[in-house]
C-alpha cells in the first residue's frame, strides 16, 4: 500500500471514530472522572471519606451484606435457569418455543412493571398472605424485607442467566450424548461427563453477567427491601437524595465500582472479555 | 425428563406470574393493591389518559427515547464500520471504551450525572437525559450493529463499485439494505433501553422534565397511585405485542 492511500486511509477511520470517542468521552469519561474526584475533595482534599467508610461498620455490614445477596442471587438463578435452558435446548415443540418466547420476552419488561407486580403478589392484601392466612399461617410482613427484594432480583435476572445458557446449550450436539450412552454411560453419567462440562462456558458468563448486574441493582432493593437492610446502591442514592453528602456518596460509588471492575478483571485474565456478551446476543 | 419438564414449567410460571398480576390489577376499581381486585372496571384508565401528570412523563419518555436512538445510531455505525473494518494500533482500547459505559453500575453514572450536569445547566432537561442514555446505549448498540457487520461479505460491496458504483453510493445501494435488520435492531434496542432506564432518570430527570420510569418509582415509593397498574399494564401489552408480531410473522414465513 502506497503511503498516502495509507494516510487516506487513517483519515477516514478517525472521522469515523472521532465523534464517538468525544462524546463519550465529554459525557461519560468526564463525569466518571469526577466522582473519582469528588470521592477525595469533598468536604477536603484527602482521604478521609475511604478511611471513614472503612472503619463505619454499618457501611461495612452493608458491603458484605450486598456481596452476598448478590451471591445467593446469582445460586438461585443459575439453580432455576439451568434446568429450563436444559428443557428448551433439548426438547421440540410448542412448550419449548413458547418458553423460550415468554423467557426472551420477559428480559423487554421493565424492572418497575416487576416490582410493581411483586408489590402487590407479596402485599398485605395480596394473594400470598392471603392464603397463608387461609392456611392459618399468621405470618408476619412479606414485604420490605431482604427476602422480597431478593426474589425480585431473582425474578428480574433469571431470563438473562436462561437465555445466555440456551445460546450455548443448544449448540451442544445431542450426538455426543447419545454416544455417551451408546458406549454404555448411564444418562445422568452422560449429563456430568459430557453435556455438564461443554455447557460450562455458559454458565460461568451468566454467573458473572447476573452477579455484577446485581451488585449495582439499585431500583429492585430500594423499593422492595427493608429500609434498614440497604444494598451499597441504595446507600449510595440515599447519600445523595437526602443527606446531599457528596464526597460520601462519590466515595461509596468507587468502592462498588472497584468491586465491579474486579469481577470484570478477573473475568477477562481467564476468559477474555470479548466473549462475556457475545454469546448471548 | 418428565419431572423435569414440570420443574420448567414451574419456572416459566414464576416468569410470567407479573403477567397475571398486572392485567387484571389494570382493571380493578379500588384504589388499593389488593388482589384479586372486588370490582371491575376502566377508572383507572380514565384517570391516565386524563392526568398530565402521567401523560406528560410519558411523552418525555417517548421523546428521549426517540432522541437517544437516534443519536447512538449516528455515533455507533460510523464506527462500527472503522472498528470492525481493518486492523490497527488502539483498536482493541477504543473497542474498551465503547463496552465501557456497560461495566460501570448506573448508580455511580447517576451520581457523577447529577453533579457534572449540574454545573453545565443540563439537570432537569430532556437533552441531558438523552445525552446520558445515548452513553448508556453505544455499547450494546455496538455489540449489535458490529455483529451484522462481521457477518456482511464484502465482495458484494467490491461488486457494486466494480461496476462503477462510488463509495456512498454502493453503502446505499448494497451494504445499508443487507445491513438494515441489523440497524433497526440496535436503534429498537436503544430506545427501549432508554424507555426503560430509571436509575439515572431518577437522578437527573427532575420532576418537570420527569420521564415514565422516575414517575413510576417515585409512585411506587408512596404506594399511593393505583393508576401505576395501567401503565404497567400498557407497558406489558405494547412490549408484548412488538415482541410477539415479529416472531409471529418469522414463523409464518418459516411455515410458508
Amino acid at each position: 500500500m502506497s503511503r498516502s492511500s495509507a494516510r487516506r486511509d487513517l483519515t477516514r477511520r478517525g472521522l469515523l471514530l472521532l465523534p464517538v470517542v468525544a462524546f463519550l468521552t465529554a459525557f461519560f469519561i468526564v463525569p466518571l472522572i469526577q466522582v473519582l474526584m469528588l470521592s477525595i475533595s469533598d468536604p477536603d482534599w484527602g482521604v478521609e471519606n475511604y478511611t471513614y467508610l472503612f472503619s463505619d461498620s454499618f457501611f461495612l455490614g452493608a458491603l458484605g451484606s450486598t456481596f452476598l445477596t448478590a451471591l445467593s442471587v446469582t445460586v438461585a438463578c443459575l439453580l432455576l435457569g439451568y434446568p429450563l435452558a436444559y428443557v428448551v435446548a433439548r426438547s421440540e415443540g410448542s412448550f419449548a418455543a413458547s418458553a423460550l418466547l415468554l423467557v426472551g420476552l420477559s428480559l423487554w419488561i421493565s424492572f418497575l412493571v416487576r416490582t410493581y407486580a411483586w408489590m402487590v403478589i407479596l402485599g398485605n392484601r395480596g394473594p400470598v398472605l392471603a392464603a397463608m392466612r387461609a392456611l392459618g399461617i399468621e405470618g408476619g410482613e412479606l414485604l420490605f424485607t431482604r427476602f422480597a427484594s431478593s426474589l425480585g432480583m431473582v425474578h428480574a435476572l433469571l431470563p438473562l442467566m436462561v437465555m445466555t445458557l440456551f445460546s450455548v446449550m443448544k449448540k451442544i450436539d445431542p450426538s455426543y450424548e447419545r454416544a455417551a450412552r451408546g458406549l454404555g454411560a448411564t444418562p445422568w453419567a452422560a449429563f456430568c461427563k459430557v453435556f455438564l462440562p461443554l455447557s460450562a462456558p455458559a454458565v460461568i458468563n451468566g454467573c458473572t453477567l447476573v452477579f455484577i448486574t446485581c451488585l449495582g441493582f439499585y431500583v429492585m432493593p430500594v423499593l422492595l427491601g427493608g429500609p434498614s437492610e440497604q444494598m451499597i446502591a441504595g446507600l449510595i442514592g440515599q447519600q445523595i437524595e437526602e443527606l446531599l453528602n457528596f464526597g460520601e456518596a462519590a466515595a461509596m460509588s468507587v468502592v462498588l465500582l472497584a468491586a465491579s471492575l474486579t469481577v470484570y478483571a478477573i473475568y477477562s485474565r481467564l476468559f477474555g472479555l470479548d466473549r462475556l456478551w457475545g454469546e448471548s446476543r | 425428563m418428565t419431572w423435569l419438564k414440570s420443574f420448567a414449567v414451574l419456572i416459566v410460571a414464576f416468569i410470567a406470574a407479573p403477567l397475571f398480576i398486572v392485567l387484571p390489577m389494570s382493571f380493578s376499581n379500588s384504589p388499593s393493591f389488593e388482589f384479586p381486585p372486588p370490582s371491575f372496571g376502566w377508572t383507572y384508565y380514565q384517570a391516565y389518559f386524563n392526568d398530565v401528570r402521567w401523560t406528560e412523563p410519558t411523552l418525555n419518555s417517548l421523546m428521549i427515547g426517540a432522541g437517544t436512538s437516534v443519536l447512538t445510531m449516528l455515533l455507533v455505525v460510523p464506527a462500527s464500520f472503522a472498528l470492525t473494518r481493518g486492523r490497527f494500533k488502539g483498536r482493541s482500547a477504543l473497542n474498551l471504551l465503547m463496552i465501557l459505559p456497560l461495566t460501570v453500575p448506573h448508580i455511580v453514572v447517576a451520581l457523577g450525572y447529577y453533579y457534572y450536569f449540574g454545573a453545565l445547566g443540563l439537570v432537569q432537561t430532556r437533552l441531558g437525559v438523552v445525552l446520558a442514555h445515548t452513553c448508556l446505549s453505544v455499547p450494546v448498540a455496538y455489540l449489535i450493529v458490529s455483529a451484522a457487520l462481521k457477518g456482511f461479505d464484502r465482495n458484494l460491496e467490491l461488486a457494486a463499485q466494480n461496476l462503477g458504483a462510488s463509495p456512498l453510493k454502493s453503502f446505499f445501494l448494497v451494504t445499508f439494505p443487507v445491513l438494515r435488520p441489523g440497524f433497526l435492531a440496535a436503534a429498537l434496542f436503544s430506545f427501549v433501553h432508554s424507555f426503560d432506564e430509571a436509575v439515572v432518570a431518577i437522578f437527573i430527570s427532575g420532576s418537570a422534565t420527569s420521564t415514565l420510569p422516575r414517575k413510576m418509582f417515585d409512585s411506587l415509593r408512596m404506594q399511593a397511585d393505583p393508576v401505576i397498574s395501567v401503565v404497567s399494564a400498557l407497558i406489558l401489552v405494547v412490549m408484548t405485542l412488538a415482541v410477539l408480531i415479529p416472531w409471529l410473522m418469522r414463523r409464518r414465513l418459516a411455515a410458508r
